[in-house]
């Protein structure tokens, strides 16, 4: 509550900044008759910027560090014999004081924690005062100095769009910073993976089998071996996406080319919802679709041939991702071919093309580009796909190219590594990162060399 | 000013000689629809065997829609309804039994903004005989390219890069590219919708002269905003006002002495 009344506080006081900002050019004008380079409003809108911002930035670096510098402060307070103790740990401390702090408290804590909370609160109280002064002040005074700047000289609509295009710069540099924090936080969590396991042995091996460090499999002869050859899994995400765009790419390229082409458009009306609704359907859901229906479904057909189908088959998997991926390459395919300009197709009718002839050898050719780019990120999503593949495609490892068989992803073995309470120091664990960096790796590798052949095709073409 | 009254008798009628007496198109009662709004309204005209005839007259006339019948490229507008009859060498080309990939292959056309494919000069050339199967092989083809792009001025510009793409040339260029694509084929009849619209006076005065050469072995018809082009290219006009043809005639005549007062009033820019 406290935070929200600063706020609101900062947020009305550089309001008020703007009203004295727009009054005072409003004044140089009309009163002194002065030559102004801006709108009033672009002199109101720098000084509310000019307050605003320093104060809301000093604001988020306070809240940030108190924290901070109150977990250093803190251990003083800790008594010598928990210090002292074997099972020390720091976090495990600041926790139970923290959770104090707010509340939470489970049992009956020792009188110590309950002390340190105290004092805790009371920095707590003091630094919400220290921040509301110093934030309410800065408003005050850098609100003052962007006042103070106004005259008929200052370029106050030049100064408001340099504010804003850093505003607009620094949201882009968050986004970016972040992509590059989950890389490396994932690089650093792999690297731990390496030095216990040989890079070579998890690339290339070709057995994938982890355990527990030290547990003992009961009734096999391995006596707890662990093998990281993560050949399998990326063999086995590639026969699923391989099944997956060989369904979606054909289906949704067709189904785009008709939408764009031959449909009315009271069908297109009707169809692009239609076919948009698939992409709106939770992924758990065609997990489910696929373990229930069509894994059965494939299971009995199959015995029909004579085929033995796995309960869990790599086909049902990638059926269902294909279906699920066909939007994707659908509605993108759709803009890019209705991006086409009429007057290309008009010359190929004019020349006396079919309408096949037309849409093949002069609508697709223009609209490759993108249809490539529709295709890329559909192979994006089969490879990251997790949800369908964990619930259809199962968790045996095998090396095999065969659909119908039991087969496993690199996703859903993250997905059962991390699940449930792990211990972090183990390999099995940290595997799961050293998968997440190679599949990273490889999808950024495609998205490289796919957006080449892009760039390529476009300049050929304009 | 235009006589109203006077007017009013006049407008059922196309004033001049709408008839031709070595006519390769004939145009009889067309009307053309957009769903209920009537664009055409009872068009009779003849185009004459080798002959370059201009079409005039304000924005909106229909002289574009009306050109766009004798190709049937009011075929891929949903809404467009044609009524009436046209026939190419006394064949009708509305008729039921009529094709209209040989019969746009016999009928070109060249837009109002050049309109290359997104490939090459080649290709763009090569794209009607491949679809018509008009060559027998590889040097046949290149020759047809070859000869395409020299009938339309084009060759020595760009006989050097063939391969590279025909959305690279320049504007006035592009428009001689559409034109040799579609003498590629050969068309008897060349439909150009405003063709020089989209282009700046020397790439206009290199097409003008090229349509002027063409005239000579081919019928071509040529919608424009610009008297001074109608005048220069064409041998006979006709003035479109509001979906009807008001007057056909001799260029020479229908700039010096229209019949017509609205041809009159067109011409002397009191209608634009």
């Amino acid at each position: 509550m406290f935070n929200f009344y600063l706020l609101l506080l900062i947020l009305l006081i550089s309001f008020i900044f703007f009203y004295f900002g727009f009054r005072q050019a409003h004044i140089l004008k009309t009163l002194q008759n002065q030559k102004l380079h801006s709108l009033f409003h672009y002199y109101g809108l720098y000084v509310l910027l000019s307050s605003l911002l320093p104060s809301l930035g000093l604001y988020f670096v306070l809240t940030i560090c108190d924290d901070v510098v109150f977990a250093y402060m803190i251990k003083i307070y800790i008594p010598l014999d928990v210090l002292n103790s074997k099972d020390y740990n720091f976090n495990i401390v600041l926790a139970q004081i923290k959770n104090s702090v707010d509340g939470l408290i489970f049992g009956a804590p020792p009188q110590w924690v309950s002390d340190t909370a105290e004092i805790w609160k009371t920095w707590v109280f003091k630094s919400n005062i220290v921040t509301f002064i110093l934030c309410f002040i800065t408003s005050i005074i850098s609100g003052y100095f962007g006042f103070l700047k106004i005259n008929s000289k200052f370029r106050s609509r030049n100064a408001v769009e340099r504010i804003i295009m850093t505003l607009l710069a620094i949201s882009s540099v968050i986004a970016i910073l972040t992509t590059i924090a989950i890389i490396f936080s994932v690089i650093f969590e792999s690297i731990r993976f390496f030095v216990l396991i040989p890079f070579d042995e998890f690339l290339f091996g070709t057995v994938w089998n982890p355990q527990f460090e030290g547990a003992e499999r009961a009734g096999s002869g391995q006596e707890g071996l662990s093998q990281y050859g993560a050949v399998p899994l990326f063999a086995g995400t590639f026969l699923i996406s391989f099944i997956a765009l060989s369904v979606s790419i054909p289906i949704g390229l067709f189904s785009a080319i008709y939408l764009s082409e031959y449909a009315t458009s009271k069908e297109r009306a009707i169809f692009k919802p239609l076919l948009e609704i698939l992409a709106g359907i939770p992924t758990v859901v065609y997990g489910f679709f696929a373990a229930l229906t069509v894994a059965p479904f494939l299971r009995s057909s199959g015995s029909f041939f004579g085929l033995d189908v796995a309960s869990e088959s790599a086909l049902a998997a990638g059926l269902v991702m294909g279906i699920m991926i066909i939007p994707f390459i659908s509605s993108l395919s759709d803009d890019v071919i209705n991006a086409v300009p009429q007057s290309l197709r008009d010359a190929g009718y004019g020349l006396g093309s079919t309408k096949n002839e037309t849409v093949l050898k002069i609508v697709l050719p223009a609209a490759l580009p993108g249809v490539v780019a529709s295709i890329i990120l559909a192979v994006s999503r089969a490879v990251g796909e997790t949800m369908i593949v964990v619930m259809a495609a199962g968790l045996a490892a095998n090396l095999t190219a065969n659909p119908l068989e039991a087969v496993t992803t690199v996703t859903s073995q993250i997905v059962t590594i991390l699940v449930g309470d792990q211990e972090f120091e183990s390999a099995k664990t940290l595997s799961a990162f050293a998968l997440a960096l190679t599949l990273i790796i490889i999808t950024l590798g495609m998205n490289f060399y796919a957006l080449h052949i892009v760039k390529k095709y476009k300049e050929q073409y304009e | 000013m235009i006589n109203e009254e006077n007017d009013f008798r006049k407008l059922d009628l196309t004033v001049g000689d709408v008839f031709s007496k070595d006519a390769r198109l004939k145009a009889r009662n067309v009307n053309v629809f957009y769903g209920n709004n009537k664009a055409i309204d009872n068009v009779t005209i003849d185009i004459g065997n080798k002959e370059v005839i201009s079409f005039i007259g304000p924005s909106g006339c229909g002289k574009s829609t009306f050109l766009r019948c004798f190709n049937r490229m009011n075929d891929t507008i949903d809404t467009c309804r044609v009524e009436g009859k046209i026939t190419l060498e006394d064949e009708n080309i509305y008729d039921r039994k009529i094709d209209v990939v040989p019969l746009r292959a016999r009928i070109g056309m060249v837009f109002q903004k050049p309109n290359p494919f997104p490939k090459s000069i080649y290709d763009n050339v090569a794209y009607g005989p491949r679809i018509h199967g008009l060559c027998e092989n590889k040097d046949h083809l290149d020759g047809i390219v070859e000869q395409s792009l020299k009938r339309a001025g084009l060759w020595e510009e760009v006989n050097d890069r063939l391969l590279s793409a025909g959305t690279g040339l320049s504007g006035g260029q592009q428009q001689r590219l559409c034109i040799a694509r579609a003498i590629a084929v050969s068309p008897e009849v060349i439909l150009m919708d405003e063709p020089c619209s989209a282009l700046d006076p020397i790439a206009t005065a290199k097409i003008e002269e090229l349509i002027h050469e063409l005239g000579n072995e081919y019928s071509i018809v040529i919608v424009t905003h610009s008297m001074q082009q109608a005048a220069r290219v064409s041998k006979r006009t006709a003035y479109f006002h509001l979906g009807k043809l008001i007057e056909v005639g001799k260029t020479k005549n229908i700039f010096t002495r229209p019949k017509h007062s609205q041809t009159e009033a067109y011409i002397s820019g009191k209608i634009g």
